[in-house]
């Protein structure tokens, strides 16, 4: 059945299982899709192929150093927030390598290796998309590209999803990141009750909606998206005043805070795990027995470790309080300077992942009113 | 040395240009001029304590003895600066270090004795002179501390 | 609030935008100098005679050099940056990288990848009286700024070298001090301890600046060495009022990538592979007293 392609920027409604036909021809294209799926007692990232794989009927009780599934009573295909997994692990991974080294002959050779795996990114929210974008920003658009992350992304089709529900740590409206995904995907879905709505991103988008019994989407439609919408932005989980960032952390590197938070903080590395923005990384180098082929590993690495700030002699940074400042300080404060936006999207992942509750939204307005409790 | 040729070398250093002509007075009346010529010993560990220098020209080095090692040479000094401070701050009334002339050297000596005199005599010039002291000793000390904690580290095993 | 400026195109490493930036090229290693103990200055010669043609760096700025199956190391570049086809890097021998570079003999293959980081601003500099003040090792970066003045030497007002070192035994490249004299540049040095045979100053760097009568409206300061030493350079150059803006230090923090991705090297906003590692005091004033930071 040939339809004509809706065009980019229009809302189409598809059946709830007309899904598959997105997948399917998504798969057809030669993507792996990647998508949430129930695992482990968690909703996380995984490749998946067929829509039945997603968390149907399932919700997310998070709070500070909690995080519970439990089925819902209808059956909802995206009523959860995000997870422990984000989709850095798709195109940033925790362990890449950057290149193989021959010596032969005196003769060094380095050799690379670009596996092309094309990802369909299936479920990515309004705070995932600005983290790609903030990603985007560091990996692409400075003096340096990096061209693994470039090939990954470049090849990336994004299937976002506009959350209706957010959770309890949720504060994407204080980032200005969500709940409503405005760009840079090639589809946005919002789950009506019995149907989804789709935004058109890109051609690529909508070409892979060809086969899935698309229809416009009426005004009833789009009305019932955009009130869904509008009670989501009004009823995060949390929130955090973001005006007086990046001067209110550059003015209170001396905050009493840091020393009441560093007796909580286990410097478990958790949050930058789970954060999708961090993006701090090692170098491994391993060789075969022969020291004739050596490779070299980039994996992923946190600020917390003890090692982090390691220079001979000593440590710049050698206790909790000083990493735990450096964490916060990096993604509030230098990021903006570095970068020229703030490196949090307001996902609340730190804040459910950290096994001793720390959250950072409560962190700022304690340096705000002094630091003092 | 002639009265005005100490004139002269004085007023060009910068220590001397703060001062009142009354005050500049009385301190060319304490002091002398005194030279040295290579390695020449200014005065030894634990000798009686008299003069405080300004060096003009030349180099002095501020030594210690230390048993089993021998003499060390712990700081030198150069033109306009000044060693021999002991001789203002009535401690121990010995010297504590050596000094040396390093190469042909000459420094206005001041007697102790005299300046301490002059100073409790004219309070405001005992302030000047005694607040110059304080920003040397000051420096001294600080220079110390960084010879102290080795701030090179690790440099050598 | 503070405004760490962004890495322009200063970098000149051959091909920058196609290539990973990940990946080393192949260099033999021409000449060892031992300079002194546990520090050697090896000359390298690119494999490609293509980059080898192509190289060029500014002075202050330095290479990843990667021994296969080990690791990296940053080094600043301690030569003539108008003689790029002669590349040194004095290195002193601090871990497991620099070790295995120790054992490395003139013949021997090693990666290297740049150049990196922002440069001393030598052009900034023109017409100014230049104070240069070194502790230890930190005189390896700065001397690409002593062959450059000796090549501009009418482009530059007074030329005054502080070199300050551990012990006689710890001076770095003693016996060029006299040929830098004979291009008018006053060379002082000054060691913490003395031993036996020194007849020369003793006393700490900083405090060198005693000798000085620097003119504050036309003075720039470069400072390389131990943090501790830099800031009383820098206190030292403030009491004589010389601008904040222009005392120029060269900070050093754990590199892993030297392009700005692996977070290691930042201080404050300025990642010091990219911003740095040369930057003005005006610059990190708000961070450098911090402690732990």
């Amino acid at each position: 059945m040939t339809e004509s392609t809706p065009t980019v920027g229009r809302h189409v409604i598809i059946p709830k299982d007309g899904l598959q036909a997105v997948f399917d021809s998504l798969m057809s294209a030669g993507y792996v899709i990647v998508g949430p799926t129930v695992d482990q007692e968690a909703i996380v990232y995984e490749t998946i192929e067929n829509i039945a794989e997603l968390p149907v009927g399932w919700t997310d009780d998070q709070g500070p150093g909690q995080y519970r599934i439990r089925q819902r009573d209808d059956g909802k295909f995206f009523g959860y927030v995000v997870g422990p997994s984000t989709w850095k692990k798709y195109l940033y991974p925790p362990e890449l390598t950057l290149f193989t080294c021959r010596q032969l002959d005196g003769e060094l050779q380095f050799e690379t290796r670009q596996e092309v795996s094309k990802f369909a990114l299936v479920g990515v929210r309004g705070c995932e998309l600005a983290a790609i974008g903030i990603q985007d920003r560091i990996l692409l658009e400075g003096l340096y590209q990096d061209p693994h992350y470039r090939n990954r992304r470049e090849q990336a089709f994004i299937l976002a999803v506009n959350c209706t529900e957010p959770g309890e740590t949720c504060f994407c409206t204080s980032m200005k990141s969500g709940p409503r995904c405005d760009s840079g995907f090639d589809l946005a879905l919002t789950e009506l009750p019995d149907s989804f709505l789709l935004e058109v991103g890109s051609e690529l988008g909508a070409e892979m909606l060809l086969k899935s019994s698309w229809k416009h989407a009426g005004a009833f439609d789009l009305n019932q998206a955009t009130k869904l919408l509008d009670q989501a932005e009004n009823h995060m989980g949390r929130s955090m005043e973001t005006s007086d960032l990046p001067e209110l952390l550059y003015t209170n590197l001396d905050s009493k805070r840091w020393d009441i938070v560093s007796q909580r903080c286990l410097s478990c590395t958790n949050c930058t795990i789970v954060c999708p923005t961090c993006f701090c990384t090692d170098v491994l180098d391993t060789s075969d027995l022969t020291g004739q082929q050596t490779e070299r590993k980039r994996v992923w690495d946190s600020c917390f470790s003890s090692d982090f700030s390691y220079v001979h002699g000593g440590n710049t940074r050698p206790n909790i309080r000083s990493r735990y400042r450096q964490w916060l300080t990096h993604k509030l404060a230098s990021w903006s300077d570095q970068f020229g936006e703030l490196g949090c999207t307001g996902c609340g992942r730190c804040i459910t992942w950290c096994p001793v509750g720390i959250d950072l939204t409560e962190e700022i307005s304690a340096i705000r009113e002094g630091g003092l409790v | 040395m002639e009265s005005q040729e100490l004139d002269e070398l004085l007023q060009i250093k910068p220590w001397f240009q703060a001062l009142d002509p009354a005050h500049f007075q009385k301190l060319i009346d304490i002091a002398t001029v005194a030279s040295w010529s290579e390695g020449q010993i200014v005065f030894d560990e634990g000798d009686q304590v008299d003069l405080l220098y300004l060096v003009m020209e030349g180099r002095v080095a501020l030594e210690m003895y230390i048993p089993d090692r021998g003499r060390r040479t712990i700081l030198t000094v150069g033109p306009d600066e000044v060693f021999g401070w002991s001789a203002v701050v009535p401690t121990s009334g010995i010297r504590m270090a050596s000094a040396r002339a390093v190469t042909q050297t000459s420094a206005i000596a001041f007697d102790s004795q005299a300046l301490r005199e002059a100073c409790e005599k004219d309070h405001d010039l005992g302030y000047f002179v005694y607040r110059r002291l304080t920003n040397i000793i000051a420096g001294r000390l600080s220079a110390t501390r960084l010879q102290l904690i080795d701030m090179y580290g690790k440099e050598r095993n | 609030m503070t405004v760490i400026g962004t890495a322009s195109e200063q970098h000149s490493a051959p091909d920058i935008k196609n290539r990973d930036p990940m990946v080393p090229y192949a260099a033999v290693v021409e000449k060892i100098i031992h300079e002194i103990a546990d520090t050697a200055t090896y000359t390298v010669v690119f494999k490609d005679a293509v980059v080898q043609e192509q190289y060029q760096f500014l002075p202050g700025q330095f290479n990843m050099l990667y021994l296969p199956g080990i690791g990296e190391a940053a080094i600043s570049i301690s030569s003539d940056p108008a003689d790029p086809g002669t590349l040194h890097h004095t290195i002193r021998e601090a871990g497991n990288v620099t070790g295995a570079l120790a054992r490395h003999r003139v013949g021997d293959t090693i990666g290297i990848r740049g150049p990196y980081g922002s440069a001393w601003p030598v052009e900034a500099a023109v017409d100014m009286d230049l104070i240069i003040v070194s502790g230890g090792i930190g005189l390896a970066p700065l001397r690409p700024v002593v062959y450059h003045v000796i090549g501009h030497r009418s482009d530059y007002g007074k030329v005054t070298v502080l070199c300050g070192a551990r012990s006689p035994a710890d001076i770095l490249y003693p016996d060029e001090f006299d040929s830098w004299r004979d291009h008018d540049i006053e060379v002082i040095v000054t060691v913490d301890r003395a031993d036996k045979n020194w007849s020369g100053h003793v006393g700490v760097v900083p405090m060198m600046f005693y000798r000085l009568r620097p003119d504050h409206t036309r003075t720039i300061v470069f400072t390389c060495g131990p943090e501790i030493m830099m800031r009383f350079v820098v206190y030292e150059a403030l009491a004589r009022r010389i601008d904040k803006g222009r005392i120029y230090l060269s900070l050093e923090r754990n590199m892993k990538c030297a392009v700005g991705f692996c977070g290691h090297c930042q201080y404050g906003p300025a990642f010091l592979c990219r911003d740095g590692p040369v930057l003005s005091f005006e610059q990190i004033e708000p961070f450098f007293g911090v402690e732990e930071f």
